[in-house]
């Protein structure tokens, strides 16, 4: 797949995806070591985008499962189709069918609606490249968090009226966390685990320049340095690289080439989502200071 | 085995009756106590002298607690119901809010003529007396004020406290187990009714699965505090010991992290620890900067999932009112509940008049004492009235006050 650490990085910033070198190191262990990809920080850093990135490089199909609070078999791994199997059975009691057909046709794979991680399992057992991204598990209870532990420890799925599914070739998995609570060691162990921080301006710029390139240069080094300025203030949420993207998107919408502090003030909410942290920038005696050292830095960089 | 019983049944009248109510009081306070149980305490019941009041308790104890965090339920529940007529009534900590309507509660009083008289020989009642501190000591020590205590009385508080059992508030989870509920657990009916060739005649059912609320514990030792402090740490332990998922933090002018140090098993070697890697005991008090330090790095991680807040603390603050006040808020609003302990609160003088008080108290939603160890008791009471709706905001004091 990846030859080495500096293909890999090459291969992901030719996908606008900027990753450093400790990110890239970790991935390419994760792939040749088939061991799941544990990724926290904050929300916006790019731990979801990296999901995507891999399944694009290699041409897997992506399959996601979103956590959240309950989640269960039923709707994680499989589940049977039972209106189906009503009917079938309706069907079978009228053609006057033996009992011996009534069972064994009534629990088959295409009675079968297979979840995420059946999929996941099922596509590599076939040998096709496979992305499986566990999103925000921090959202999830404990409870799911161990029937992932043996998923993740063998990658067999056994279905009792279907028999095991295994495969030989486990899927690529990207567990994100956003840290709303501590996941538990047990699962963290099986995994490599990677906190991804808020990205230093030299990084952040090459992101902007990334993803939006019609962004004229200027402005992303402003926008970028004044992003950075914002997160050395204590703000409740600081804002993430998607918001610094977002804003310059913003900007450009409403066609200014340069931060003021009047802009500032009308597209607050785009990069800031508490009315604290808006009334704290909105209010701060100095928020021309910060923007003039945001310039500063912008423009001696 | 059924004959057995029935001889038992006849021979001793209401003793059987009593200890199968007594069976489903535990029951009901969440030990595991099985009919098995039940039947082997009857019989056990015929190889000792039901006189010594010593022997039963222990016989009972053996045969109906199977978990060593059950033991102070048990004996609590025992004092309860297997005491003579006449007696002041302690009230036990009602259990879970789902297992326990009122029509039960009426049916599960301890009965008055529980034990009959004469079966217990004065003799044996004080030895067995003596075990234990007298039922009016223990009331004078219950109501006696920490800050009051001499070092003796405050070694045995710390042991009560110790032996405190708390059984904190529950929330519904959005997990669903098999059980009586609304939703029809499609996975099991189908299986069930595949005998009946497909026809719905069981229907299985979902519930909703219940759990503990996580909890944290803000607690100020400050210069003001001081003469609490040391209990105060003591309960913390015993909280986090026995509850399924507590965070403790200590403040003064800076917050402390101190989960870890009380996860040790002993208390003192938690002390100890806590001893050398706190340093801030005994200084002024910043709850605003304290607040805010948990607010903006903690909270996120620890406030989710229906979190019970205990704010420890006397109220007395020397830092900026205004803060505090905008740090009360933001707290109150990503707890389920912020519940506020104030040992002045003992005092029937007291009235929350400092700045700190007052920028404080509009946003708890209790405001409860914790000046001697009936208090305690009625926090543990408090926290599992917590359960299902939340309390209404803004505790009917502060409007009193204002």
């Amino acid at each position: 797949m990846f030859s080495s650490i500096d293909a890999l990085q090459n291969a992901f910033a030719e996908q606008r995806y900027i990753a450093e070198r400790s990110l890239s190191t970790i991935i390419y262990l994760a792939q040749k070591m088939h061991k799941p990809l544990f990724l926290e920080g904050e929300a916006g850093v790019g731990k979801t985008e990296i999901a995507k990135t891999l399944a694009t490089l290699m041409n897997a199909p992506l399959i996601r499962l979103q956590c959240y609070e309950g989640l269960d078999i039923n709707t994680a791994l499989y589940e049977w189709n039972y209106a189906a199997q009503l009917l079938h059975l309706r069907l079978l009691e009228a053609s006057g069918a033996s009992r011996e057909t009534m069972q064994s046709s009534l629990f088959t794979r295409n009675f079968l609606h297979s979840r995420p991680l059946l999929q996941a399992v099922e596509q590599s057992a076939q040998g096709m490249p496979t992305v499986l991204l566990v999103d925000e598990i921090d959202r999830a209870d404990e409870e799911f968090e161990a029937f992932l532990l043996e998923l993740l420890s063998d990658f067999q799925v056994t279905i009792p009226e279907l028999g095991t599914i295994k495969t030989d070739h486990p899927p690529i998995v990207v567990i994100t966390s956003n840290r709303t609570r501590e996941i538990h060691d047990a699962l963290k162990r099986r995994c490599i685990y990677h906190w991804i921080d808020y990205p230093s301006f030299e990084k952040e710029l090459a992101i902007v320049r990334a993803r939006a390139p019609h962004v004229p240069d200027s402005l992303a080094r402003q926008v970028t340095a004044f992003i950075g300025e914002l997160r050395r203030m204590e703000l409740f949420k600081a804002p993430g690289v998607a918001e610094t993207i977002d804003w310059v998107t913003a900007l450009i919408a409403l066609d200014q080439t340069a931060l003021s502090t009047d802009v500032i003030r009308d597209t607050a909410g785009v990069i800031l989502k508490y009315q604290d942290d808006i009334e704290a920038v909105i209010a701060h005696d100095l928020l021309s200071a910060m923007l003039d050292r945001a310039t500063a830095i912008a423009d001696s960089v | 085995m059924s004959a057995e019983i029935d001889i038992a049944i006849e021979s001793r009248g209401k003793l059987i009756e009593n200890l199968l109510l007594f069976g489903r009081l535990c029951k009901l306070l969440g030990m595991h106590v099985t009919p098995t149980s039940m039947i082997e305490v009857a019989q056990a019941l015929d190889h000792i002298s039901l006189g010594h009041k010593a022997d039963f308790y222990f016989t009972l104890r053996a045969l109906m607690v199977h978990h060593k965090r059950d033991l102070p339920l048990f004996d609590k529940a025992f004092k309860v119901f297997w005491k003579t007529p006449g007696e002041k009534r302690p009230i036990l900590n009602p259990p879970p809010p789902k297992e326990w309507n009122s029509k039960r509660k009426l049916q599960f009083l301890p009965p008055l003529d529980a034990l009959p008289e004469q079966q217990l020989d004065p003799e044996s009642e004080a030895k067995f007396i003596a075990i234990v501190p007298t039922h009016s000591t223990l009331e004078v020590l219950r109501h006696k004020n920490f800050s009051d205590m001499s070092p003796e009385e405050l070694m045995a508080a710390k042991r009560l406290v110790s032996e405190l059992s708390w059984s904190l508030g529950q929330r519904t989870t959005r997990r669903f187990t098999a059980g009586k509920g609304r939703t029809l657990d499609m996975r099991r009916a189908f299986r069930q009714n595949m005998r009946f060739a497909g026809e719905m005649l069981y229907r299985p059912t979902r519930t909703q699965k219940i759990k503990p609320r996580p909890f944290v514990i803000l607690c100020d030792i400050s210069g003001s505090m001081e003469r609490y402090t040391r209990l105060l740490l003591h309960f913390m332990h015993t909280l986090a010991s026995s509850i399924y998922q507590v965070e403790s933090f200590v403040f003064s002018t800076q917050l402390m992290h101190i989960t870890r140090q009380l996860r040790r098993t002993s208390i003192d070697a938690a002390l100890r620890e806590i001893g050398s890697t706190v340093n801030i005991w005994g200084s002024g008090t910043r709850t605003d900067a304290a607040l805010h330090t948990f607010n903006y790095r903690w909270a996120r991680r620890l406030l989710g999932r229906g979190a019970v807040v205990l704010l420890i603390t006397d109220g007395w603050d020397r830092g900026n009112s205004d803060h505090l006040r905008q740090e009360m808020a933001r707290l109150q609003r990503s707890c389920y509940r912020l519940i506020w302990l104030n040992p002045l609160l003992g005092d029937t003088n007291y009235a929350p008049l400092t700045q700190g008080a007052k920028a404080m108290l509009p946003y708890v939603d209790d405001f409860l004492p914790v000046h001697n160890l009936a208090s305690l008791d009625m926090l543990a009471r408090e926290l599992t009235r917590v359960d299902w709706r939340r309390s209404q905001k803004n505790y009917s004091l502060s409007k009193t006050l204002s």
